[in-house]
């Protein structure tokens, strides 16, 4: 192993700008890591505050108490809020785009370190507004992660003067923090890419988080502006969303869902990308179709600007645009099935270990499945029209984004803490986690799927007004239980997180033997990442080449080891 | 960190082409493009809206369109100033800079106080953002865009200490291009809110 | 790039059309035209002038595609939007 030559300033630098005002994308890489799972935590605990109170209306949740119907709204509204924009993104974008881009291209760092810096920062604050909301009078924001007016647009509808501003503020900030987070990922991965890194030679995970970067940037910007109009009603008694004065409340249904539709495929898409990466790994085989999962995913960004109103086929909508709607959801669903053959296909015949990162993403492909199918029945407006208002909606969102989001995190997490931490994450424990959380995540969800098709009206905070769902209750007490073990099952991955960094298995440069160039340098990485300039000759997924000895082939050697037979 | 980063970037040995636009352009440009959608949204929301309230032909009779005309005369020169001054830095005349970059960052100012003359003309009219649909919009947009002003106001006038100093070396040029883009674009966003709120 | 000089007679040009384009769009507005055509006329020159700006000022003319992409992308799917709210919200109720 080569010795490091570049030495800096970094390396002498203090606690404070080596840990929290760094400007190295490993360890803002991190910090991302650190913020979206402590909001896990609290987006967590909410869940199960949210699911005791349904499954026992009106008595105190154990290490609670009551929770009653405004704390419920809020929790509710807090709860998808963090998850969102608070987890899912900061761990996808932030935590993974910022770890794996520059090493993926090959490049010493991001193309605007302070930037990335200042971006993180950003997220930061933005995440202290969001749980100071928690305790200005009136509450948290109880108006829905939504923010449907008009309960969002006049305070006297809610109560919660301070709690709806702060959400707002903090959802502006977050958008100003992944805006620039963004530029990063642009910039670096078409600018900053190693001599012979071509962009049909990226990796798949590098075109996911740009393609997610690109569509978060062109979603936004309606939402913000429809934001400062929010902002406007509530401060100074504007009318845009008030009917009384020439004002229309679905123009703000249409501004969210312009942004947030696309906003799904933003935390969906790098799930794929990781999934897409270990698939190749662990079955040591190239990806199925690189280019076709490429054009899909374009494709699949293209489309997802124009179906956002199937989120509205009971809003009151004109029924003349919700057609359209209803067919141009039915083909964005056609890229991701491509997608989802090609992760298929790179699967068959392959030689496949089931280590933990493998499962992980064997369980969000299976469990991602059942999410798309269900979406079917959502895309169709007359079908829609009945569910709409369900807990089958709940379940199949929690169907799309759990599988991309956790179990596609996870994967990413113990695939690539060797990589960030120089350690390999303890396997056994890795397998517990894995199954206990695939089993509690269905027992959740399934049953929810049954309570929506049986009637069960989402947005309210007990059942107990309807007496046609009195024989339905077991079904919330099955999913509560399983809530809290589902809960309980990531006990085994902080353990194993928190042991591993101490106690781990040394990992070495490359120890699931994989091709792309972030496992050609030390783990974790030094600063400035590479001991010399890496240099590309090949595409990144080149396993099992029949005249190659070895069962891989790293992008960065020039030609392949000759086949034993040959030199005989 | 900087330093290496730009280093390999400028060095890059690729010639593909895609790699030849500097890293800043994409930047600002893709801040722009987010700029875009945030005021083409509130360009579309108060269209569509004004249709559909049948055109507050009565609300938007109030809105003095003489100074709406000067302001926009105002902004025009101070993008040709800016472009000027960015044409002078790549000459490396400081001096010439300098004076244009002066006269962009006057002009801007001019803009924000004829801006306020009329916002306070017409709250002493007792027209607030309050007062029907047609003054939020304007209030809202003008304001924002009011905002974007001072912003590029700020930044002229650093770029304009750095003239003066004499420390506008080239990456700092680079830089003062990408200023310049900025200021077009505000430009640009009051050319279509002037005939939006002042002449329909 | 090297720069000539010859720039800043194209800006001045440009700058020129600009001033002539607005009092030609504020004496239009003067006419009391009917609705139709006079909001044709002033979002014309509109168009024109931004077009003006962005391409000398802004130098798209001697941009990458990538660059274009960027700049019009945005400006598609906002007209997109536009088109597809307006059953919606100029034809609601």
């Amino acid at each position: 192993m080569k010795t490091m030559v570049v030495v800096d300033a970094h390396e002498t630098a203090g606690f404070w700008r080596q840990y929290v005002f760094s400007t190295d994308h490993k360890m803002i890489a991190k910090q991302y890591l650190a913020i979206s799972a402590f909001m896990a935590l609290v987006g967590g605990l909410l869940s199960y505050l949210i699911r005791s109170q349904l499954a026992w209306p009106e008595k105190p949740v154990t290490g609670w108490g009551f929770v009653g119907p405004d704390a419920y709204n809020a929790f509710v509204t807090m709860h998808g809020t963090i998850m969102v924009f608070f987890v899912a993104m900061p761990l996808l974008l932030g935590a993974m785009g910022n770890f794996l881009i520059p090493l993926m291209v090959g490049a010493p760092d991001m193309a605007f370190p302070r930037l990335n810096r200042l971006s993180v920062w950003t997220l930061f604050v933005a995440s202290i507004v969001l749980l100071s909301s928690f305790f200005v009078p009136g509450g948290a924001s109880p108006a829905g992660w939504t923010g449907y007016v008009p309960l969002s647009d006049v305070p006297a509808y809610t109560g919660a003067f301070w709690g709806i501003n702060l959400w707002l503020v903090a959802l502006a900030l977050e958008f100003a923090s992944f805006l620039m987070g963004g530029v990063n990922f642009l910039t670096t991965a078409i600018n900053m890419r190693a001599p012979g890194m071509t962009l049909w030679r990226l990796p798949l995970i590098v075109w996911m988080q740009v393609s997610a970067s690109v569509i978060f940037l062109l979603s936004v910007g309606p939402l913000i502006a429809g934001a400062v109009m929010l902002f406007l009603d509530r401060t100074f008694h504007t009318g845009f969303f008030v009917p009384g004065k020439g004002g229309d409340p679905l123009l703000w249904e249409h501004l969210f869902w312009f942004f947030g539709h696309p906003e799904v495929y933003v935390v969906a898409l790098p799930g794929f990308g990781a999934m897409l990466e270990i698939f190749s790994v662990f079955s040591r085989k190239p990806v199925f179709g690189y280019r076709t999962i490429v054009y899909s995913t374009i494709a699949a960004g293209f489309l997802s600007f124009v179906v956002w109103a199937h989120h509205m086929f009971v809003s009151g909508m004109d029924p003349r645009l919700a057609a359209p709607f209803s067919v141009t959801t039915i083909l964005i669903s056609v890229p991701f099935a491509i997608i989802v053959f090609a992760m298929v296909a790179t699967l068959w015949r392959g030689s496949i270990s089931f280590e933990t990162p493998m499962l992980f993403a064997l369980g969000g492909l299976a469990t991602f499945i059942v999410g798309g199918v269900t979406g079917i029945f959502l895309g169709s407006e007359a079908a829609d029209i009945y569910f709409h208002g369900t807990y089958f909606v709940v379940a199949h969102f929690h169907y799309t984004l759990f599988p991309t989001v956790i179990f596609g995190g996870f994967a990413a997490i113990y695939y690539w803490y060797p990589k960030m931490f120089g350690r390999m994450m303890n396997d056994a424990l890795g397998k517990l986690h894995f199954w206990l959380t695939l089993v509690f995540f269905n027992v959740v969800f399934i049953p929810l799927f049954l309570l929506g098709i049986g009637g069960a009206p989402r947005r309210v905070y007990t059942f107990e007004a309807y007496n046609f769902l009195k024989p339905l209750q077991p079904l919330n007490v099955i999913a509560t239980y399983a809530a809290i073990f589902l809960l309980l099952a990531q006990l085994p991955f902080l353990v194993n997180f928190a042991w591993s960094l101490a106690r781990g298995k040394v990992a070495g440069r490359n120890p699931w033997h994989a091709n792309t160039l972030e496992w050609t340098t030390d783990s974790p990485p030094p600063h400035g990442n590479f001991d010399l300039q890496p240099v590309v000759y090949r595409d990144p997924y080149e396993y099992s080449l029949p005249d190659s000895s070895e069962d891989w082939l790293p992008q960065s050697q020039p030609a392949a080891p000759a086949v034993a037979a040959a030199a005989d | 960190m900087s330093s290496t980063a730009s280093v390999l970037t400028r060095n890059n040995p690729h010639n593909g082409k895609i790699q030849s636009v500097p890293i800043g352009k994409i930047a600002i440009w893709w801040f722009l493009a987010s700029e875009m959608m945030v005021f083409g949204g509130l360009i579309a929301s108060y269209v569509l809206l004004r249709i559909h309230n049948g055109g507050w032909a009565g609300q938007a009779a109030h809105v003095r369109w003489q100074l709406g005309t000067l302001n926009t005369a105002v902004l025009l020169t101070s993008s040709l100033t800016m472009a000027l001054a960015v044409s002078a830095s790549r000459q490396d005349k400081l001096r010439r800079t300098a004076v244009f970059l002066g006269l962009t960052v006057l002009l801007g100012v001019a803009f924000l106080c004829v801006k306020g003359v009329e916002y306070t003309g017409e709250l002493r009219e007792g027209f607030t953002p309050a007062s029907g649909l047609f003054w939020s919009f304007y209030y809202g947009m003008t304001g924002l865009h009011a905002l974007h002003v001072t912003g590029g106001v700020v930044a002229n006038l650093t770029f304009l200490v750095m003239a003066v100093r004499g420390d506008l070396w080239t990456g700092k040029q680079r830089r003062l291009e990408y200023a310049g883009l900025y200021w077009h674009f505000v430009d640009v966003v009051w050319i279509f809110l002037f005939p939006l709120l002042y002449l329909s | 790039m090297v720069n000539t000089g010859n720039d800043d007679r194209l800006y001045i040009t440009i700058w020129g059309w600009l001033l002539g384009l607005l009092i030609a769009g504020v004496l239009v507005f003067t006419l009391h035209l009917a609705t139709i055509p006079l909001l044709v006329l002033i979002f014309t020159v509109a168009v024109i002038k931004a077009a003006l700006v962005i391409r000398n000022y802004m130098h798209l003319k001697a941009e990458h595609v990538l660059i274009y992409a960027i700049a019009g992308i945005p400006v598609l799917l906002i007209l997109g939007m536009a088109l597809m709210l307006i059953p919606d919200i100029v034809f609601h109720r």
